[in-house]
């Protein structure tokens, strides 16, 4: 089986487990990692997306990690690991949070949300759609956590003005630099 | 018409939803990871490495030191763990393999490596009686000491810059799997079809046994050009062990062993009459070169290539250090280009003539090194036209003459200039039985915007709706395209999905014409007009879609073509103005404009953004970034993105662009040329130049942190 038949193949696989809530059977085994387990593994549900998701993990295994390497949500980036760069931005009960900061175990009964639940369906968040169109991305290595970060900008209120969003977006970097459209993609989706 | 227009990315879906599939985000059955440990010394050797507690910890399945890893050689690079020899500090000493990411992670924190270390030297300042001058580094046009004899007005200064390392935000990552004697890696790269090639090499079996795919790169800047050891490293690993093996680097890692820029030291000696016009330009530059390379890769191209004058003579020195070898970074120019614009502004207050002026009077049609007339030039219209949106005609000369609260405000500018590269490359356009169309070639689009514009390029030579083709990239089983680097997946590769585009586009139109069923038939072909997705006749009276040819025809249509194009050389202007709080000596840079001659834009949208990021780019290289060595162990003292700063939001500000857009007629990607890298070339010297006429300091070291600044301000 080639690497991109493999893909695709647990590619079905989680689409069918978002549309049927609780097939943690398939969730469970996505990754390799996810089916290694030791004598330190806690069994533990984390909900993401609105989907509760059982797994064993170390406890000293990040959401991040977890969310990329067991359960095979990889829309969410690593870029540093260690809290400096924004890229593994995700919402825990609404707020941001570095998730590369935080361990998986200790993010039982939150309701994260990550890049992969943003849109309904077909339909893109308003940010998704301003953040394409006002080219607040090229490499995408950042979008993921700048979109993100840029959905609790505008839950905090921290658009009052151009300033202000570029300052509380500060935490989020572009090494392509799109800083520009960012504000201006928040600025449209504030609205 | 589609090419030139402000298309919305066509992958901006798959990145804004976390659809798009990174290297470091495949996971295969049975994969393993790998997790790389780093020397702790810069020269001298590794006598022992203890592997015991490493090898405990429950998961992992092997640990590889110099005594027991792969054999391997590679093409270009000194590789690690094949002796014990060691070059630079954050040299790779061992990887540590486990069925975790966790488990590799703690191994790697238990390798015990002992070292019998020597004294090593990092830094220029302490190894100048060792500056030689390498093999074709030095080029003299004219004869300089005459021309500086003949001078009415001279500058000579001295300019500096720091080590810069390219921080990409995502991090080098390779997944590599073996079926037999073939082999897939996901490889974070700039070229698929070098990396194929490297890899191949490696292991010594043919290029066809290796596919390399790349669809989406989380940017490269050059740091992703080659394939590094450690790439392939995680190859021969998965190759031996019998499973897919993933690495992917930490941040910290990044800061030994993907490269960086060279420390730059420089000296620049300008000659002028006094209305300006350069009598001679003498450039010698002295930059860090590692002990296993002499390769150099910051050149003073623009001392040879941007302005009139008679007399230039370039000198590249080197000095062998014990650091890693660096390699082009995202517009490897600016080094040079940052002392030449600095010096030309100095030497517009020598003679009291306004700088963009000055640049004016020197400008030049002909490239001054080989006499070769450019195959276009509107650098004079970029100056116009920036000084124009900026409003330097308002500017008061005097330094100092500003000032709004506690803050001096000062304007400045520079030329910018970059020459792209161009390679031959292929491509293949395929019309399939209804009407849809598939491009695919080996390029890549590193954030860039290449899948929109060659979407756009194709789209418009079959006169198709955007929406009916699909553009396929970075995959070794497509068609041979160029490295995404020096500015140079446009205009090396758009020239042959035109043609196959084309080429496509006039069988069809022949399918038609020659088919008694069609309304087309018995028209000159070359009269069919297509547009929307059908094919007219030429008073429209008569019209067949696409899409019902090709059902007639009943099988897809194909064409692979493929085209070289010409290096090109991208100019512009680009105007700061700063505010300088002169008690922190802060600088924040408050306004920018760039008006560029970049060819014919193929996308305004994605060019605009282009510009954005070359312009915070040169923010960034003005006012924060630097690698920091220590000159005791020769170790980056600041690896991580807390202390080795790159612009934040907060930094930019709002950015104008303007495009001359004018098709360059040499260049085959329908008059576009590179642009990515031209926009950072400028900024540095033009943010310097701006904090000299808000405040009359001239800082010539890089960056213009606080410190420097402040000195400044507080001696006199
Ligand atoms: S990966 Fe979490 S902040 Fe960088
Ligand atoms: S889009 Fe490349 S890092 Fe932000």
């Amino acid at each position: 089986m080639t690497a991109d038949s493999e893909f695709k193949r647990r590619t079905v696989l989680k689409a069918g487990s978002t549309a049927v809530t609780a097939t943690f059977v398939a969730t469970r085994t996505a990754t390799p990692a996810a089916a290694a387990q030791t004598e330190s593994s806690v069994d533990i549900t984390l909900r993401v997306n609105g989907h509760d998701h059982r797994l064993a993990v170390e406890p000293r295994v990040t959401l991040l990690d977890a969310l990329r390497e067991r359960l095979d949500l990889t829309g969410t980036k690593k870029g540093c690991d260690r809290g400096e760069c924004g890229a593994c931005t995700v919402l825990a009960d609404g707020r941001r949070i570095k998730s590369c900061l935080t361990l998986a175990v200790m993010r039982q009964n939150t309701e994260i949300t990550t890049i992969e639940g943003l849109a309904r369906g077909d339909r893109l968040h308003p940010l998704q759609e301003a953040f394409i169109r006002r080219d607040a991305l090229q490499c995408g290595g950042c979008t993921p956590g700048q979109i993100m970060s840029g959905v609790a900008c505008i839950s905090e209120g921290h658009t009052r003005s151009a300033d202000e969003i570029r300052e509380w977006m500060s935490g989020n970097l572009c090494r392509c630099a799109c800083y520009p459209n960012i504000v201006a993609a928040i600025q449209d989706a504030a609205k | 018409m589609t090419v030139g227009q402000p298309v919305e990315r066509v992958d901006g879906r798959a990145k804004v939803t976390g659809a798009a599939r990174y290297a470091a985000d495949r996971t295969l059955p049975g994969m393993l990871y790998c997790h790389l440990v780093m020397g702790t010394i810069a020269r001298g050797r590794v006598t022992a490495v203890d592997t015991t507690a490493a090898r405990a910890v429950p998961g992992v399945v092997e640990v590889f030191t110099h005594e027991n890893a792969p054999r391997l050689t590679s093409e270009q690079h000194f590789m690690p763990l094949q002796g014990n020899q060691i070059h630079y500090n954050g040299q790779i000493v061992a990887i540590t393999v486990a069925t975790t990411l966790e488990q590799a992670q703690e191994a790697a924190e238990l390798v015990r490596v002992t070292y019998a270390p020597e004294t090593p030297k990092a830094v220029i300042a302490d190894a100048l009686a060792e500056v030689y001058l390498p093999a074709n580094q030095e080029v003299i046009v004219g004869d300089p000491a005459a021309g500086l004899a003949a001078a009415e007005v001279t500058v000579k200064q001295n300019y500096s810059s720091p080590p810069h390392h390219h921080n990409p935000i995502e991090p080098h990552a390779t997944v590599a799997q073996w079926d037999g004697d073939r082999l897939t890696v996901h490889e974070t790269t700039q070229g698929v079809v070098n990396a194929q090639r490297t890899f191949a090499t490696a292991f010594a079996i043919p290029q066809t046994n290796v596919r390399v795919l790349a669809p989406y790169l989380g940017g490269g800047f050059g740091c992703k050009s080659p394939v590094w050891p450690h790439s392939l490293l995680n190859a021969a690993i998965a190759r031996q062990l019998g499973r897919p093996a993933k690495m992917v680097l930490a941040r910290s890692q990044m800061y030994s062993i993907v490269s960086h820029r060279a420390e730059f030291w420089q000296q620049l000696t300008l000659g002028a009459k006094r209305d300006g016009t350069l009598t001679a330009l003498v450039h010698v530059s002295t930059q860090q070169l590692s002990r296993t390379s002499e390769n150099m890769y910051s050149h003073s191209i623009s001392s040879r290539m941007l302005y009139a004058c008679p007399n230039i003579h370039t000198r590249q020195q080197g000095v062998r250090l014990d650091v890693p070898t660096s390699r082009f970074m995202r517009s490897p120019q600016m080094a040079s280009h940052f002392g030449l614009e600095t010096a030309l502004d100095e030497l517009s207050y020598e003679l009291g003539v306004d700088p963009v002026e000055l640049r004016r009077r020197n400008y030049t049609d002909v490239n001054p090194t080989t006499g070769e007339r450019f195959s276009s030039r509107f650098l004079l219209e970029c100056y116009n036209l920036g000084a124009d949106a900026f409003g330097w005609s308002r500017r008061n000369p005097k330094p100092g003459s500003t000032k709004d609260g506690h803050e001096f405000v000062g304007w400045g500018m520079a030329t910018e200039a970059h020459d792209h590269s161009a390679s031959p490359s292929s491509a293949m356009v395929r019309m399939a039985a209804d009407g849809t169309v598939l491009s695919q070639t080996a390029t890549q689009d590193i954030g860039t915007g290449t899948y929109t514009v060659f979407t756009q390029v194709v789209a418009e030579a079959l006169g198709v709706p955007l929406n009916q083709v699909k553009v396929e990239l970075a995959d070794t089983n497509f068609p041979a395209a160029a490295l995404s680097a020096g500015s140079g997946t446009i205009a090396s590769v758009t020239g042959a999905v035109n043609a196959a585009a084309s080429a496509v586009r006039t069988a069809v139109v022949q399918l038609a014409v020659s088919n008694p069923a069609s309304p087309l038939h018995g028209l000159p072909a070359e009269q069919i007009i297509t547009q929307h997705g059908y094919l007219f006749s030429p008073d429209r009276s008569r019209r067949e879609s696409y899409r019902a040819v090709m059902a007639r025809h009943g099988s897809p249509v194909q064409n692979t073509s493929t085209m070289t194009n010409a290096r090109g050389y991208s100019t512009g202007a680009v105007f700061v103005e700063v505010r300088v709080d002169p008690r922190y000596g802060r600088v924040r840079v408050t306004r920018g404009v760039g008006a560029y001659d970049a060819g014919r834009v193929m996308n305004r949208k994605t060019a605009r953004s282009q510009m954005i990021g070359g312009f915070t780019w040169g923010i960034g290289n003005a006012l924060m970034e630097h690698t920091v060595l220590d000159r005791r162990t020769a170790r980056v003292v600041n690896p991580n993105l807390s202390t080795y700063l790159l612009a934040v939001n907060a930094d930019v500000p709002d950015i104008q662009a303007i495009f001359v857009d004018k098709p360059d007629p040499v260049s085959t990607a329908l008059g576009a040329r590179g642009f990515g890298e031209t926009p950072i070339t400028g900024v540095p010297a033009a943010i310097g130049n701006a904090i000299f006429h808000a405040t009359g300091r001239r800082i010539r070291d890089l960056p213009f942190t606080q410190d420097k600044l402040l000195r400044e301000l507080l001696t006199q």
